[in-house]
């Protein structure tokens, strides 16, 4: 993977659009869902959808502090075909019953606590933490999520689906690597302290705080569902290799801090990282619901309708 | 109206012909007129005069400066019932210079222009309209309007809708919106006008945003009955009272124009506008611009954001994929399905290209030469092109204060060379290429360190960013460049 022409790219993105009403959500297939898979799928596709709601958030706020005209307006398609790809895993909750009319699933508390950091803090995280950041989550969603949903659901509708959404995901991730090795340029020692900086600013630090655990909570989710550890050892093996292909790509700091996260994050024998952490993931479980801020308005414009 | 015989003159040369009875076509009638040249017409392709404000006539329609300012200074208006009137009421103020300088008399109507060629030897121009007999002139004035072609937005399939369509500025007065599922494209300054009347007529409103606007409150009122009469009155208070709105406007140069103090002060103002208007924070953002004050137009209402907020309203603003058949689809993957689609999705910009095929000397052409950025001397008259003259030409348009100032600048500079041109009878009157390349040097230097070239996209760049639309400056710099016309950067051509 050479890094991309980022004008092309934008062309590419405004051709290569689709939309939920170019499926058929009636046609046969869902039936062939098992009433055994039915509750832990169903549990799965309310956080990959509500990943993918995140992510677009992510994506509006990377739009919002673009250095260049050009990314801003790719950003701005991201944030939008993320919150395409949560439209249309709702879409295939309600053809699989998983949602009634007019129903969002509900987030996990882990989840809304990092819908409320991203509501508050979004929008002022460094530019080169998320651009690095987002890739790593979109290659743990495309490497393992996607990959292990398609071996383990026959509903022919899904797939197609999902072709889209990877084709869209490729994009993404062309981007993202590209934007990640440009900000390995420039004299080395500068971006250091920057990041060093940015590591002890409380707000990151808070947004360590409610990321690490629903990281650890998502992985123990798929684990429970049956999946092997490997592939997530395997995507973010995938991270490491495309991040630090070139020279440039292993000079941008936020890239080494973050994949060095990711290894920890996969390896459950790393104590020192995963019982506290997992500890927070219990302790967000046990805030009581009420207490939870209501969610953002943000979060509404999720739709399961193909039309409006 | 008393000499109909000139409304039929096609075979003689005419000293002047005017393309279009706006605001500036009609104006230029009466400066003619006023310095004794009526061997005139004025050619305009719509069956009315108006203009802008003749087409403009869509729900909430007005001006958005004062209108004792937005009106022509030799011709006073004491009767205006709104600080900014409305559009309807500007129509009335135009149709009534028609009949108050009786100009009836020089307007042919659906005579739509299609070419200009010059005739070098002879030192005259064809004018090439939709009929047959072709028209002469020695001098052309081309006041067919800055904002007089509307623009449809770059949208693919765009065609592939089957519902209503209609565009602000050419308003069907006809449609009922009443239980009607309606979208809005664009947030622009029609659009802001638009909204808060369209969301009391349809049953549900949709507004598409590409880029948010600052919108400042626009203090509307009113005027009191004991002001008109005033004004009736004593005439020079209303002038006192224009001088006073001027003088008040050029400050807001000062922030609009270029990046001061006042320029973040006014952003503030416009910050808390929202702020206090809308208090959902992702509303909030959605309707924040990501760049300076200024950069853009800026807009003026005090209804708009309450209007956003009424329950039947929804402002939307995914990038836009593609029409279809029955609405709009955007990238988060949804159809939005509308009865009908309104665009107040502006214009094509008439400072930056030729209105229609102008040949000056030599076959040179107007398009050609201007395809790297419209350039012109002072905005009025361009090389090569002699004894033509322009109303709203490259680089003549504010920002911050009233366009008819600077039209009355130019109609004043057009009759002083139409009258060299008469006078001194020249076959040709025409700017010389240093000259004018100097002050286009000279412009795009001022036009860097302005907030138009401070990074934003809008309707004053052109696709490259080349900035031909603003003049870098205030108002009274540009009517004092304009005060007297500059014999020695002219040539003249005896006839
Ligand atoms: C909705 C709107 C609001 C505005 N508000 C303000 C404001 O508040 N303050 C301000 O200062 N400015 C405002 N403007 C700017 C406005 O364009 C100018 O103020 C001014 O009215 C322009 O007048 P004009 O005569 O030059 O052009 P127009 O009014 O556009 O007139 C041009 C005429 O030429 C005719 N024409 C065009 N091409 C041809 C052709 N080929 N052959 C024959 N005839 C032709 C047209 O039919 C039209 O009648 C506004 C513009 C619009 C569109
Ligand atoms: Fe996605
Ligand atoms: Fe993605």
């Amino acid at each position: 993977m050479a890094s991309i022409d980022l004008e092309k790219m934008r062309q590419k993105i405004k051709d290569t659009q689709w939309a939920l009403v170019d499926f058929d959500w009636e046609s046969p297939g869902a039936e062939k869902i098992t009433a055994k898979q039915w509750p832990k799928l169903k549990t799965f596709m309310a956080d990959l959808m509500w990943i993918e709601h995140v992510g677009a958030r992510g994506f509006a706020a990377l739009a919002k502090s673009a250095p260049t005209e050009n990314l801003r307006e790719i950003y701005t398609y991201f944030h939008a075909e993320e919150q395409r790809h949560a439209n249309a895993e709702m879409a295939l909750m309600k053809r699989w019953g998983m949602l009634e009319e007019n129903e969002s699933p509900v987030p996990s508390a882990n989840l809304r606590l990092v819908i409320e950091w991203l509501e508050r803090y979004a929008d002022d995280t460094p530019f080169n933490l998320l651009a690095t950041l987002i890739p790593m989550l979109e290659v743990a969603l495309d490497g393992a999520l996607c990959k292990y949903l398609l071996e383990t659901v026959d509903d022919p509708l899904c797939h197609k689906v999902f072709a889209k959404i990877n084709d869209d995901e490729s994009r993404h991730l062309g981007v993202g690597f590209t934007v990640m090795e440009m900000q390995g340029k420039g004299p080395h020692y500068i971006k250091l302290i920057q990041l060093l900086g940015h590591l002890v600013d409380p707000r990151l630090i808070a947004g360590a705080m409610v990321y690490f655990p629903l990281l650890n909570s998502m992985r123990d989710n798929l684990i429970a569902m049956g999946m092997e550890e490997e592939k997530l050892y395997r995507s973010m093996e995938k991270f490491k290799k495309i991040g630090g292909r070139t020279s440039q790509g292993r000079r941008n700091p936020w890239f080494q801090v973050i994949h060095y996260h990711g290894t920890i994050m996969v390896n459950r024998s790393n104590y020192f990282y995963h019982v506290p952490v997992d500890m927070l993931v219990a302790l967000s479980n046990k805030i009581p619901r009420r207490l939870l801020p209501a969610p953002p308005s943000w979060v509404a414009e999720l739709t399961h309708r193909p039309i409006a | 109206m008393n000499d109909s015989t000139i409304n039929n003159q096609t075979h003689q040369i005419l000293d002047v012909i005017i393309i279009g009875a706006g605001f500036s076509g009609l104006g230029m009638a009466i400066q003619l007129q006023q310095a004794n040249i009526n061997n005139i017409a004025i050619l305009e392709r719509d069956k009315e005069v108006g203009g802008c404000w003749r087409d403009n006539q869509y729900p909430g329609a007005a001006c958005d400066i004062p209108s004792n300012l937005y009106s022509f200074s030799f011709a006073p208006n004491p009767n205006w019932s709104r600080a900014y009137s409305s559009s309807h009421e500007i129509l009335q103020y135009i149709k009534s210079l028609v009949s108050d300088f009786e100009l009836q008399r020089y307007i042919r109507f659906n005579t739509n222009v299609k070419k200009l060629a010059f005739d070098e030897k002879a030192g005259f121009w064809t004018i090439k309209t939709d009929e047959t007999k072709n028209l002469k002139a020695r001098s052309v004035v081309i006041a067919s309007g800055p904002l007089a072609n509307c623009s449809f937005p770059n949208i693919p399939n765009l065609k592939e809708y089957k519902g209503h369509k209609i565009h602000s500025a050419r308003w069907d007065h006809d449609f009922d919106f009443s239980g009607k599922k309606v979208a809005l494209v664009g947030t622009g300054a029609s659009a802001v006008q638009i909204i808060p009347e369209l969301v009391n007529k349809a049953n549900h409103l949709t507004i598409f945003q590409r880029t948010p606007a600052w919108v400042l409150p626009r203090l509307d009122a009113r005027t009191p009955h004991w002001v008109t009469s005033l004004f009736r009155k004593i005439p020079s208070a209303q002038k006192l009272t224009r001088q006073a709105l001027f003088a008040l406007h050029e400050i807001g140069a000062l922030g609009l124009i270029w990046n001061s103090p006042l320029t973040s002060a006014m952003q503030q103002v416009a910050l808390k506008h929202l702020q206090h208007q809308v208090k959902d924070p992702w509303l909030q953002r959605q309707l924040t611009p990501n760049f300076r004050i200024g950069c853009k137009r800026v807009l003026m209402s005090s209804d708009y954001y309450p209007a956003l907020q009424q329950p039947n309203c929804k402002l939307i603003t995914w990038p836009i994929a593609r029409m279809s058949e029955k609405g709009i689809r955007c990238v988060e993957g949804i159809e939005h399905q509308f009865d009908c689609i309104v665009f107040a999705t502006g214009f094509d910009i008439g400072t930056q290209t030729a209105p229609f095929s102008v040949k000056g000397i030599g076959g040179r052409d107007l398009g050609e030469d201007w395809k790297r950025g419209a350039q012109a001397y002072k905005s009025i008259n361009i090389s090569g092109y002699p004894n033509l003259f322009l109303t709203f030409g490259p680089n003549s348009g504010p920002g911050h204060n009233s366009a008819l100032v600077y039209v009355e600048s130019q109609l004043n500079y057009a009759v002083q060379g139409i009258q060299r041109i008469l006078n001194e009878d020249l076959a040709r009157l025409d700017v010389r290429k240093k000259s004018q390349e100097k002050y286009n040097i000279q412009i795009q230097k001022r036009l860097s360190k302005t907030n138009w070239n401070s990074g934003c996209k809008s309707w004053y760049l052109t696709e490259d960013g080349f900035n031909a639309t603003m003049f870098p400056g205030f108002a009274t710099q540009y009517s004092v460049q304009m005060s007297q016309f500059e014999d020695k950067d002219y040539d003249r051509t005896p006839a």
